[in-house]
């Protein structure tokens, strides 16, 4: 079966080509036919990719270990959900995966937009097909997933997934991520096609608003998954270390998010339109970087990246991209340059301007700090490392001048303020801020948290006043109930009410963050029965249990932690597994510490069993107080709750 | 044009503190505050006597692993790097993937021919790709 996979990336390749050449002769001659075929080459060359990932599949939940993919990733004993999942835990099959999505939604282009961008369409597809074409040629060539185990050995169990990856969240996190990573090939291929065409109607724009939104969401759904899993799973009890991957999606993310608001711009005041172009052309080609980042082994060591030419492929990819967008962009100035200009500071367009300034300033400062190291080691032969201090330090004040733009652009009327409308929308958060502010100060906070608290509150108060007015103006007008007016009121404009939405579910996440100043953090051991203080909470030890499982041995802590006063608050659970302990080689049995985690609005009290020494009764815990950890995950439901009140469907819209 | 031109100031105004910024953290970079961390070898290490905190990348010394009586957390090990071996001491939580062959990243001082680290990776262990607590994704590329 393999072979067939094999067939189909061939055959992928091959079509690939052809399709680009058919579309291309078409805009030759403009026979219509010629485009029909193309279309329907383009639709093979997707379904080809689609074929060779269900192939991979197959092979992985066969466990045919023929193929050293599948040998590499997975185990007899490895359960389905996990060998499905391991389609995206190597290289090869990742870039497979990456294909695969953007067949899929190739697909959903060609079915969409066929009749409605009829101008554009050859374009798109052979901006689409070219980006396909980049991947089968990385697969076909140089990472094939469908390479057969070394034909001198018989391999009888494969190596099996790590068993941090054997987590649910884990295993959703890539698909997102890369949902969102390859979301972002359609704003692009449009945005080609309309400088290519010179295309003016806005109409492409608000076709992909759509698709970057839910890209958008992808993406953030994405990276705070990895977030909670770092958390759930990693056991040093944070969710963020600015690490190169993790940076790898926050870059994209940024421009992206910089775009769907300057987007809405063009869309209202058909303003932006050279800056728009940039942020697409941005936020695709470090979407690419982001994928060569995560899977060309750079961020070992530049050592690496020389040795497999993958990473050379991809960086010349990315060049290629920012080359031929730039020069594109540069073309067609003259079409793209708008005759309308920005009237005042005090302006929600302004608002919006700034707001794109220090998105595309964090990308910049965090897109140094990941490559600063690459650099300085290419360049100058020391590796030098950037920690997240750095980042941290970098970046919380402009995060917080970003949470404080996130409060005052919705205060901002269109093209200028007036003083009556400045007084009038800014006095009631500026006061509540004020109040905020003093009342922190003398709780004793100092610094970035106390400066952080004030501006939450300005903003929560911003935007709850937004509703407020809404709610009371519908009631004023009609007579309607509150729940009623707010219902409607969401329903006649949900971008709007949804991008609020969003920006709360940020401040609530913004409160999570400030949490972290506080965390503290303890390693002692125990022997069953003792107990130990860290902060205002005890932790006692009642038991020590063992236990045998399916694919793991586990030992089992039973930790009391009551507060100072002795009053029981919970019950925890951290484990100390050994996976593969049936193995008779030591050094192929896997230790993994399974963390327990008891949540709360105020607190989290983070448990780890790091380790146990069996002839001594003793066991070795790491224990961490993480104040309001919890904020940070309610606001990632409520920005995706709100994301999706904007992209809900109203007749209107379709 | 003088309105476009306000904008264009205000942005490269934004732009110029922000890079500045950008730059003084990067030089601030003390041991209280280690923004910037050089990686260094272990020769290296011990040619220029460093004080300051850095990184050291190595393997683990097959049987150099010694573990305190006392103190499960408290650990004392070789590590080989470039022909050359370094006492280490390391005392916290130990990754999972830790032990004997294994190649590990340190950060920490160099004080008195020992050096102490406060921090401890493990890198590439034979069987999985890539260093998971530093690559999420599980990715890498090399074996």
């Amino acid at each position: 079966m393999p072979v067939v996979g094999s067939v189909a990336l061939s055959l992928g390749l091959g079509f690939s080509i052809l399709t680009i050449l058919i579309l291309a002769f078409y805009l030759r001659t403009n026979d219509y036919r010629l485009y029909l075929t193309g279309q329907r080459s383009a639709l093979g060359v997707s379904v080809l990719a689609i074929i060779a990932t269900l192939v991979l599949i197959n092979e992985l939940l066969r466990s045919n270990f023929n193929v050293d993919y599948v040998a590499h990733y997975t185990s007899l004993e490895t359960p389905w959900l996990y060998k499905f999942s391991a389609l995206w835990a190597g290289q090869a099959g990742s870039l497979l995966f990456w294909l695969c999505i953007l067949a899929v939604y190739t697909i959903i282009v060609i079915f969409l937009y066929r009749n409605r961008h009829r101008q554009l369409m050859p374009w798109i597809l052979i901006v689409l097909t070219s980006v396909q074409l980049f991947f089968y040629i990385l697969i076909n060539f140089i990472t094939n997933p469908f390479e057969p185990t070394s034909a001198n050995f018989v391999v009888a169990n494969g190596n099996g997934l790590n068993p941090l990856l054997q987590n649910v969240t884990m295993a959703l996190h890539p698909p997102t991520l890369y949902l969102g990573f390859v979301g972002f090939s359609i704003p692009f291929a449009f945005a080609i096609a309309a400088l290519i065409t010179k295309e003016t109607n806005p109409l492409w724009i608000r076709s992909i608003r759509r698709w970057s939104l839910v890209t958008w969401l992808f993406l953030s759904i994405g990276i705070i998954l990895g977030g909670w899993w770092a958390y759930q799973e990693l056991g040093w009890g944070g969710y963020w270390a600015w690490d190169p991957v993790e940076n790898a999606s926050f870059m994209p993310w940024l421009t992206a998010t910089a775009f769907i608001h300057s987007i809405m711009i063009q869309e209202k005041k058909n303003m932006l339109r050279v800056w728009n172009m940039v942020l697409i052309i941005l936020t695709f080609a470090l979407s690419v970087f982001g994928t060569f980042l995560t899977r060309s082994g750079v961020l070992s060591s530049v050592h690496s990246f020389a040795e497999s030419p993958l990473g050379p492929m991809f960086i010349d990819f990315v060049i290629l991209i920012l080359v031929v967008s730039t020069a594109l962009i540069i073309w067609r100035l003259p079409v793209l340059k708008s005759r309308k200009r920005l009237e005042s500071f005090t302006s929600r367009e302004s608002g919006f301007l700034f707001n794109n300034v220090v998105f595309i300033v964090i990308c910049f400062a965090v897109f140094w700090g990941t490559i600063f190291p690459i650099i300085s080691e290419a360049v100058r032969g020391t590796k030098i490392t950037v920690g997240p201090p750095f980042f941290n330090q970098v970046n919380v004040p402009i995060g917080l001048l970003l949470l404080f733009l996130t409060g005052v652009g919705p205060l901002l009327a269109w093209r200028r303020t007036s003083k009556q409308g400045f007084i009038k929308n800014f006095t009631i958060p500026i006061v509540a801020a004020l109040i905020g502010l003093i009342i922190f100060f003398y709780l004793g906070f100092t610094g970035y948290v106390l400066v952080s608290m004030t501006l939450i509150v300005f903003v929560l108060v911003a935007i709850l006043l937004e509703f407020y007015r809404g709610i009371n103006a519908r009631r004023r007008r009609f007579g309607e109930n509150p729940a009623q007016a707010l219902w409607r009121m969401i329903r006649k404009n949900r971008s709007r009410y949804g991008g609020y939405i969003v920006h709360l579910g940020i401040v609530f996440m913004f409160v999570g963050f400030v949490g972290a100043a506080f965390n503290q953090e303890k390693e002692f051991s125990l022997k069953p029965g003792e107990s130990e203080h860290v902060g205002e909470y005890n932790f006692q030890l009642k038991n020590l249990r063992e236990e045998e499982r399916l694919n793991h041995y586990a030992w089992i802590a039973d930790l009391r932690v009551s507060d100072t006063h002795g009053k029981f608050i919970t019950n925890l659970h951290p484990e100390k597994r050994v996976y593969f302990f049936r193995n008779p080689d030591p050094d192929r049995r896997q230790p993994h510490s399974e963390l327990d985690i008891y949540e709360g609005i105020i607190r989290d009290i983070y448990s780890v069993f790091t380790g146990i020494e069996v002839e001594k009764n003793t066991a070795y815990f790491k224990i961490m107080i993480n104040p309001l950890v919890w904020w940070v995950w309610l606001g990632g439901y409520v920005l995706v709750f709100g994301a999706l009140v904007s992209l809900w469907p109203s007749r209107r819209t379709i | 044009m003088a309105s476009k031109n306000k904008f264009l100031f205000a942005i490269i105004g934004v732009v110029a503190v922000v890079v500045f910024w950008i730059y003084w953290v990067s030089v601030s970079s003390s041991a209280d505050n280690p923004t910037l961390v050089r990686y260094l070898s272990i020769e290296e290490l011990k040619d220029q006597n460093q004080t300051s905190r850095v990184k050291l990348g190595g393997i683990v010394k097959d049987g150099s692993i010694v573990i305190s009586d006392s103190d499960l957390l408290d650990v004392t090990f070789l590590l080989e790097q470039g022909g050359e071996t370094l006492p280490v001491r390391y005392y916290g939580t130990r990754p999972d993937l830790f032990k004997d062959g294994v190649e590990v990243i340190l950060e920490g001082r160099y004080e008195d021919g020992i050096f102490i680290a406060d921090q401890l990776q493990t890198k590439c262990a034979s069987r999985y790709e890539g260093d998971l607590r530093e690559e999420n994704n599980s990715q890498s590329g090399e074996l």
